[in-house]
This record gives C-alpha cells, structure tokens and sequence, in this order.
C-alpha cells in the first residue's frame, strides 16, 4: 500500500459521502473520492487504482452486496480492503457481508473512533 | 352475473392508464348493471332455479340471493366507497410532500456541512494566527527577561498573559474542531431518514396500485396481492420489538466475533 492510502466512498446519500470523506481526512485519509452506486464504484475501481472501499449497501442501480462480489470476483480487485458502512442492521445482512468477503462492517449511525478503529484494523492487517 | 364482461372490456392495464388522473371509480367499473345479481322475484333466474329444484329449496335460493345482493352492494360500496378512492388519490400527494421532506432536510444537511466546513476554515486561520504570534511574544518575553530597565513588571505579566492566552486559542481551536465534527456527524440523520422515506415511498407506490387494482377488480381485500417487504430494509424503526437485528456497533462486532471475523 503507498504511503498515502487512495479511499472511495460509496453511498448514494451525498451528505454521507461527504461525512465519511471528512471524517477520513480527520484520521488522517486526505485521498478520497467519492460514487453514488454500485455501478460508478466499479467503473472507477476498474479505472484507477484504489486502496481501499468504504461502502454503503442500499443503493440503487447496484448495491453493497453485489459490489463486493464484484470485487472478489474480479483478478485484480479481489484483494481490496471492503469496509461496509450501513444502515442494514439485520443479522442475516451483517452475516452475508462477512460470508462474501467484506473487512467490516459499520451499522449507522456510527462515530468518528469506530470508524477510525476499523480503518486502522482493517489497514494493519492488508499492511 | 356480468362480471367476467365488465372485466375483460376494462383491463387493468388499460384501466389505470384511464385512471391518470385517476377518473371517479365508477367509470373504471364500467355500467353497475353488469354487476346486478338475477332478481329473485317472479321470472327472475334465481326463481327460476328455485322452482326447478322444489319447494324445499327456495328458502336456500333466497338465502343465495341474499347473499349475492348483500356481497354485490358490498363490493360495489367498496368501489364506489369515497374514502377509498379518495385514498388512492391522495397518495402521489403523500409522496410529493415526502419527497419534499427528503429534499429540503437534504438541502439543510448540506447546509449545515457547507458551514462547517467554513467554520473549520476560519478556526484553523484562527489557530495558525495565534501559534504566530505566541513565538513571537516569545521572543519579546527572552528580551523582557534581560533587566528591569526593559520591561516593568507590569510589562512582564502583561507578556505572560498574552502569551498565555495566544496558547489557550490553539487549545480552544481544537475543541471547537470536535465540536464541529459533533455538528457534522449529526447531518447522518439525512440519510437515515432519507432511506426510511424512500422506503415509505415505494410502499405507497405498492399501496396506490394494490388500490387501483382493488377499484378495478373488486376483489376481496384477502386476495389482494401481497405486498413483498423489501429485502434490504434500510434504518431500523423498531429495533426494541426485533430479535433479527442488532442495535449497535457492539453488536455487529459480537456477532462477526462469533463467526470468527
């Protein structure tokens, strides 16, 4: 991973993507952009090179799920730290996410240390 | 009875293109005679039948008779019934004012993060300033510090307040910066209740069909089409009376503990 790490944030909501993206430059993630589904994460995942997905799950077009199988899927994604930010907070979702390969999930509303104590989980172990 | 008739002169397809706007509900039902049961009086079908079948079923054929009169008038009140069909109409109002909820608490949301990060900025000018002018007070302090004939103590003091206070900004930035983060993290709410809203909305979209259907058909309510919950179901309303969720982020982490993640 380079030194400074590159995020996208996917949510439908701006106002979360633009809460998720400050928070991140506040533990110190200033490279971040941002994608309103699914379908625009991918293209840009597949576009540029990302370090690590900070993603909602409802979401029109595509959603969490189906993103993160399309990351483990795809060769050259398959290895990108996917962390859920979510207001599923059923178990079966929260199951289903770690089953398919996610590396957190976070249930909304959430604070600034549980998301900055599952980035700094999450960047320790694909360190 | 000439229901099947009525039916398939008026599918529903076409019927709920008829119905934008939606048009009063006994044109989507066609002519009520089509629906008024064989009269049980003399010549009448029912008569008919009950003759045929003998005397000791007459009180049975009337009761049919009855029956079918009360449950034409009943569905014929339900698709003529006002409420109901006042109901179907004010949904896409409903709608309207709820998307104008998500619309408006989205614009104040972003309102409020616009002035945050405003906020921000101005106190970051704030904090460098004072860190500026805190080391140069130093240096004026090591000067004052060289004899009474540079500085009176008065002079001295006054340099340590200042110093001091310059200090203090830069501590105070930082709690201001925190709150600010409080102010910004509280803007979730946009998109919590924005889910919940666009969930409410796809289900009055269900419920307005399940209506026009219902005007239409006059189908019995227990047969309407069910509608299906959306698998994903957004923000939980009623965490308090559900076993299949968690309330908390120590609960995600429990459970994903006990899977081993």
């Amino acid at each position: 991973m380079s030194s400074e790490p590159r995020f996208l944030i996917v949510d439908d909501f701006s106002t979360m993507r633009r809460i998720i993206r400050n928070l991140l430059k506040e533990i110190g993630y200033a490279n971040a952009e941002e994608a309103e589904d699914g379908v625009a994460a991918l293209s840009m995942l597949r576009a540029t090179k990302f370090d690590f997905v900070v993603s909602d799950i409802n979401m029109p077009n595509m959603d969490g799920f189906a993103l993160l199988k399309q990351v483990r899927a795809d060769e050259t994604l398959k290895g990108l730290p996917f962390l859920m930010v979510t207001a599923e907070a059923k178990k079966e979702d929260i199951v289903n996410a770690a089953q398919n390969g996610a590396n957190g999930y976070i249930v909304k509303p959430f604070t600034k240390a549980t998301l900055e104590e599952k980035v700094q989980k999450i960047m320790k172990q694909h360190a | 009875m000439g229901h099947s008739d009525g039916f398939t002169q008026h599918p529903i397809e076409q019927a709920v293109a008829q119905t934008a706007p939606p048009a009063p509900a006994m044109d989507v039902w066609g002519d009520p005679a089509n629906f008024r049961p064989a009269p049980a009086g003399p010549g009448g079908a029912a008569d008919d039948e009950a003759h045929g079948a003998g005397g000791g079923n007459t009180e049975l054929y009337q009761r049919i008779g009855h029956l079918t009169r009360t449950l034409h008038n009943a569905l014929r009140e339900l698709g003529l019934h006002e409420s109901l069909a006042d109901a179907r109409d004010h949904l896409p109002d409903a709608r309207d004012r709820l998307a104008y909820i998500a619309r408006v608490t989205g614009e104040a949301a972003e309102k409020v993060l616009n002035a945050v990060d405003r906020a921000r900025t101005v106190q970051d000018m704030l904090a460098g300033g004072a860190k500026g002018l805190e080391s140069r007070w130093a240096a004026v302090a090591l000067y004052a510090d060289g004899g009474a004939e540079r500085a009176t103590p008065a002079g001295c003091e006054l340099i340590g307040d200042t110093r001091s206070f310059l200090r203090s900004i830069d501590e105070q930035a930082v709690q201001t910066n925190a709150i600010l983060t409080e102010i910004m993290m509280a803007q979730d709410f946009h998109d919590l209740t924005g889910q919940v809203i666009r969930k409410v909305v796809a289900l009055s979209q269900e419920l307005e069909e399940q209506l026009v259907h219902l005007l239409i058909d006059a189908t019995p309510p227990e047969q309407r089409r069910r509608i299906e919950p959306a698998r994903l179901e957004g923000p939980v309303v009623d965490a308090g009376q559900r076993t299949d969720v968690v309330t908390d982020q120590a609960g995600v982490d429990d459970l994903l503990a006990s899977l081993g993640f």
